[in-house]
């Protein structure tokens, strides 16, 4: 069974998933994809954690879907970011930048 | 926080719920199969990516709850989807689910049956207006003790007139009277009741009105107000009757008002007719035959009226004596004077069934442990799948429901069928029984215990589920060890308690089974089998005491000549029926002392001489009487031996002489015979002192006629109406009866009371046989392996099967003990129901104790010999 995710990995999934969104609406299994590549496989997202992160974001109102078809004229659920996740998103990309530079400055000053 | 945007969002998926779903579905789907085809590119074969691609996904119940729990709808879809599940799986384990069914809808059916009976009588609301402000008033007497005595008239009128806490009071006399229908002629019982009794109980009438002030005086009294059931039988429901003369008692009276049918239950009388007070009832202190209710003045406690009334009281007390010494006075709502004694008869009831419900879930939750157990394999399956423990709980507990459900609904079934059946065999003083049906309280009842038992015994497995280790369970096949010892101690636990609950039901049933044999088996004094007996209304025929006599005699002569009576007799009033007019009279009695202004009470009976032979009473001194006993001969009495034991312990009762101040029967008689004692009262009651006097020295109107006959005593019932109709054509006969019936409904009460506890007894000790048996299946089911390693190593069939059975011995023995302690504590609560047993009577607690052991050891049985046929091998192998 997977290891219950914690808060901060949780908002990084969260962070991901608004991040890609912004560039242009995608569906699951696409956001999935580009996740992996772009962290060259180091990232491998579990589709367990990703759907329940998307409805949540949805739930929020910071991303919206609707039906369009996929590449291959498949029915695919479109996520795309809203006015909302797009505030969302700049708040989280700077408590992120803030996080990582603490960490940093840690990891080099000790 | 929870814009409102987002709580509509809620609200929408929540109806959108089925399309949500779908859509969810359909987008996993859609996942799958791009990652399929990914792996397809990548060279996989289509399968081979299709499974690669459900396994990367993870487990896909998890997900969709995971992903639905985000959106808040879950909770009322899994409870259908629960619903759907515990049905099926109700389905798959039938003998399971028809044990636990079953032994819910006694519980509930039974325990509904007698709440319905419970509401009937003793919840219920009376059907008085504020019926807690309306209280009957009683005389109590310091001397003897008693505590609601009758009301004399004079003490009534003092007490209407000093005391000020009371808006209406009002007396209620019994009376007859005789009226000629269609079908013959008949007797309305009748209250006589004082201005303001209406108003004191707060009823109204459905037509007409209640009586007016002008209609309580001599000569205006001719009115008459009867009750909604006697309108609709005997009179055809007719409106127009209104204001119309009915003959009654041979006179025309003006039908006024029509009762309620609700109203004329607690007085049991059909008919109202105004209380004209005699002058010499005004003189009569010590005459207290009637009933007085009254209404709380508002504002005014219980307690307030009754400390106004016994400083009345008191005050009469000092004024009036030679009389009232010893009287005081006691207020008691009129829903206590009603249902008092029933009152603890069916709280027992209520008790005992409580138990049995009790009973029923305990067993329902052993059963469900075990199942619990069995199932463990897929349960834990389940949850690999990816259902969270709370969401197995949430099922099991669902399944309870189901259970519940459908034993709830069975159960009403069996309480309709029981309500009829306790209308069967109710009592005839239980009160209101024509209430007792299934009624909108009863099935909310139901319906509550029913759901308040699929929580007690849906506790227990979800508590285990809790507790299961997934990894353990699956890796060790689902034999698991885990948690065992905490649920067997619980199972454990559960069968001692029903069995200590049956053993104090069956105590509670056999102490009752006791008393009545008890007074069965009791001699009574006379032989009930072969007599038919009736009351003849004569007095307003035969208005004189020669009249009387001469149609006494006549009557008596012909009846004797008709073919198959033995003997034939008359008296005043019969053993375990109402007696006819007041039958305690004071006495004054040779050799006793009468200074304290009370003297020495009997029962008094007018009787003719055949009255002995009819019933057979024996004559166990001097000389019975004889048709020689005239009115114009000496005055003569017969006593019976508790009269002998009580004024004469010491002394020959022949020759001695009794005065009397009684009425027709006044002046001084002497006693020429002694009879044995006759349980009049009641067969549960000593007989009283009494004095029998020759109907010719002192004839009364009305007389029970009773007949000895050598064969069916029904069979005489047309020869004997055509008899009495040749002598006088508008006479009223009531109904007729034997002894041996007047002799069963005497009991009726208490077979009622026996019936239901013996049947809750049986039902305790099937259950709790159940019980032993289902904990000791599953736990040889559960030890088959450790088994086999003793029959291996050498241990016999035999001694298997002692280890088994010595198992549930020793559950049966330690429920038993506690049981035993329960029982002793709680059967002094039968008491005022025991008749000549004590409530630890011996005989009874080992009987009990014995029979449910039996029981319990018969349980064992089964699943003993099945242990004891495990097969080493195919144990092991296992």
């Amino acid at each position: 069974m997977p290891p219950q995710p914690n808060d901060r990995l949780q908002g990084t999934l969260d962070l991901l998933i608004l991040k890609l969104l912004r560039r242009e609406p995608m569906h699951g299994w696409g956001i999935a994809q580009q996740i992996q590549q772009s962290s060259r496989d180091v990232l491998q997202i579990n589709q367990g954690s990703l759907y329940p992160a998307l409805h949540r974001l949805e739930e929020r109102g910071w991303i919206a879907a609707e039906w369009g078809s996929s590449e291959n004229n498949r029915r695919a659920r479109y996520y795309k970011l809203t006015a909302l996740g797009r505030r969302q998103l700049e708040q989280e990309t700077a408590s992120w930048e803030e996080f990582v530079l603490a960490v940093t400055r840690v990891l080099r000053t000790a | 926080m929870l814009s409102l945007q987002r709580i509509l969002r809620r609200v929408q998926r929540l109806f959108a719920g089925g399309q949500r779903n779908e859509e969810l579905d359909e987008e996993m789907q859609s996942h799958i199969e791009m990652e399929t085809a990914k792996h397809v590119r990548a060279g996989m074969s289509e399968a081979e990516a299709h499974v690669r691609a459900l396994r990367d996904f993870g487990g896909v119940a998890r997900f969709r709850d995971e992903t639905r729990d985000a959106h808040g709808v879950r909770a009322i879809e899994d409870f259908i989807h629960d619903v759907r599940i515990g049905v099926r799986g109700l389905l798959r384990q039938r003998t399971f689910a028809t044990v636990a069914i079953l032994t819910l809808a006694i519980g509930i059916g039974g325990t509904t049956a007698v709440f319905g009976a419970v509401y009937a009588s003793l919840l219920a609301p009376l059907p008085y207006r504020d019926a807690d402000r309306v209280m009957t008033l009683w005389q109590t007497d310091t001397k003897d003790g008693t505590a609601r005595n009758e009301v004399s008239v004079p003490n009534f009128l003092d007490w209407r007139e000093r005391s000020r806490s009371f808006s209406h009071m009002a007396i209620a006399e019994p009376f007859s009277l005789d009226y000629i229908g269609p079908d013959g002629p008949e007797v309305f019982n009748t209250a006589l009741v004082t201005e303001g009794f209406f108003e004191a109980l707060g009823v109204r009438p459905i037509l007409g009105r209640t009586f007016l002030s002008e209609e309580f005086v001599a000569g205006k009294n001719q009115v008459v107000i009867i009750s909604e059931s006697l309108w609709r039988t005997r009179f055809g429901a007719d409106s127009s009757l209104l204001n119309r003369p009915i003959v009654l008692d041979g006179a025309p009276m003006v039908l006024v008002g029509v009762m309620p049918r609700s109203v004329d239950v607690p007085w049991g009388s059909p008919t109202w007719a105004p209380k004209i007070i005699r002058p010499d009832e005004l003189q009569a202190r010590t005459s207290a035959y009637y009933s007085v209710v009254a209404r709380l003045r508002d504002g005014v406690s219980i307690e307030a009226a009754q400390r106004d009334l016994s400083s009345v009281a008191s005050d009469l007390a000092r004024e009036y004596a030679p009389t009232n010494a010893t009287t005081g006075a006691s207020v008691v709502p009129v829903a206590d004077a009603l249902l008092g004694a029933a009152r603890s008869r069916m709280y027992t009831l209520f008790g005992a069934m409580g138990f049995v419900l009790l009973i029923a879930c305990v067993n329902v939750a052993s059963l469900q442990l075990a199942q619990a157990v069995r199932r463990r394999r897929e349960l834990a399956t389940r949850a690999t799948l990816g259902a969270g423990s709370g969401r197995l709980a949430r099922q099991l507990f669902t399944e309870c429901f189901v259970l519940a459900a459908v034993g709830g609904v069975l159960g009403l079934a069996l309480a309709y069928g029981g309500l009829a059946g306790i209308r069967a065999i109710a009592p005839v003083d239980l009160p209101r029984v024509e209430d007792l049906q299934l009624q909108p309280v009863v099935i909310a009842f139901a319906f509550g215990i029913t759901v308040l038992t699929a929580l007690v015994f849906g506790l227990a497995p979800v508590l285990e589920a809790r507790r299961m280790h997934l990894s353990e369970v699956i890796s060790s096949g689902g034999r698991t060890v885990a948690g065992t010892r905490t649920r067997r101690r619980v199972q454990n636990a559960l069968v001692i308690t029903e069995i200590a609950l049956a053993l104090v039901l069956m105590v509670g049933a056999g102490l009752l089974v006791r008393s009545l044999r008890s007074l069965v088996t009791i001699d009574r004094g006379f032989e009930p089998s072969n007599v038919l007996v009736t009351t003849v209304q004569a007095w307003s025929f035969y208005r004189t005491p020669g009249e009387r006599i001469a149609f006494a005699r006549e009557a008596i002569e012909r009846l004797r000549a008709l073919p198959g009576v033995e003997a034939a007799g008359m008296s005043s009033s019969l053993p375990l029926s109402d007696p006819i007019g007041a039958e305690f009279a004071p006495l004054s009695i040779e050799g006793q002392p009468t200074g304290d202004g009370r003297p020495p009470v009997a029962h008094i009976e007018a009787v003719t001489p055949g009255y002995f032979d009819a019933l057979r009473i024996p004559l166990r001194a001097g000389r019975t009487l004889a048709t020689s006993d005239r009115d114009s001969s000496t005055a003569v009495a017969l006593v019976n031996e508790a009269f002998v034991r009580r004024y004469w312990p010491n002394e020959k009762p022949l020759g001695k002489r009794i005065g009397m101040g009684f009425q027709r029967v006044s002046g001084v008689r002497e006693v020429v015979g002694v009879v044995a004692d006759v349980r009049h009262e009641g067969l549960d009651r000593a007989a009283e002192p009494s004095v029998f006097i020759p109907h010719s020295q002192g004839p009364t109107g009305a007389m029970n006629l009773v007949l000895r006959t050598n064969g069916d005593p029904r069979a005489l019932e047309k020869p004997v109406r055509v008899t009495l109709a040749s002598m006088n054509g508008s006479m009223p006969v009531s109904a007729m009866t034997t002894l041996d019936e007047l002799f069963d409904t005497s009991l009726r009460d208490r077979r009622f009371q026996l019936a239901l506890l013996g049947a809750f007894s049986v039902v305790a000790l099937l259950l709790s046989a159940i019980g032993i048996y289902g904990v000791l299946s599953q736990t040889t089911s559960e030890r088959t392996q450790e088994i086999g390693v003793r029959v291996a190593i050498g241990a016999t069939a035999g001694q298997v099967l002692m280890m088994v059975v010595r198992q549930g011995a020793m559950l049966a023995a330690v429920g038993i003990a506690i049981g035993l302690a329960g029982a002793a504590a709680l059967t002094r609560f039968l008491k005022s129901m025991l008749f000549e047993v004590t409530p630890f009577d011996p005989l009874t607690f080992v009987a009990s104790l014995t029979l449910l052991f039996a029981a319990a050891i018969i349980a064992c049985w089964i699943p003993a010999r099945r242990a004891a046929a495990v097969d080493p091998v195919t144990a092991l192998r296992d």
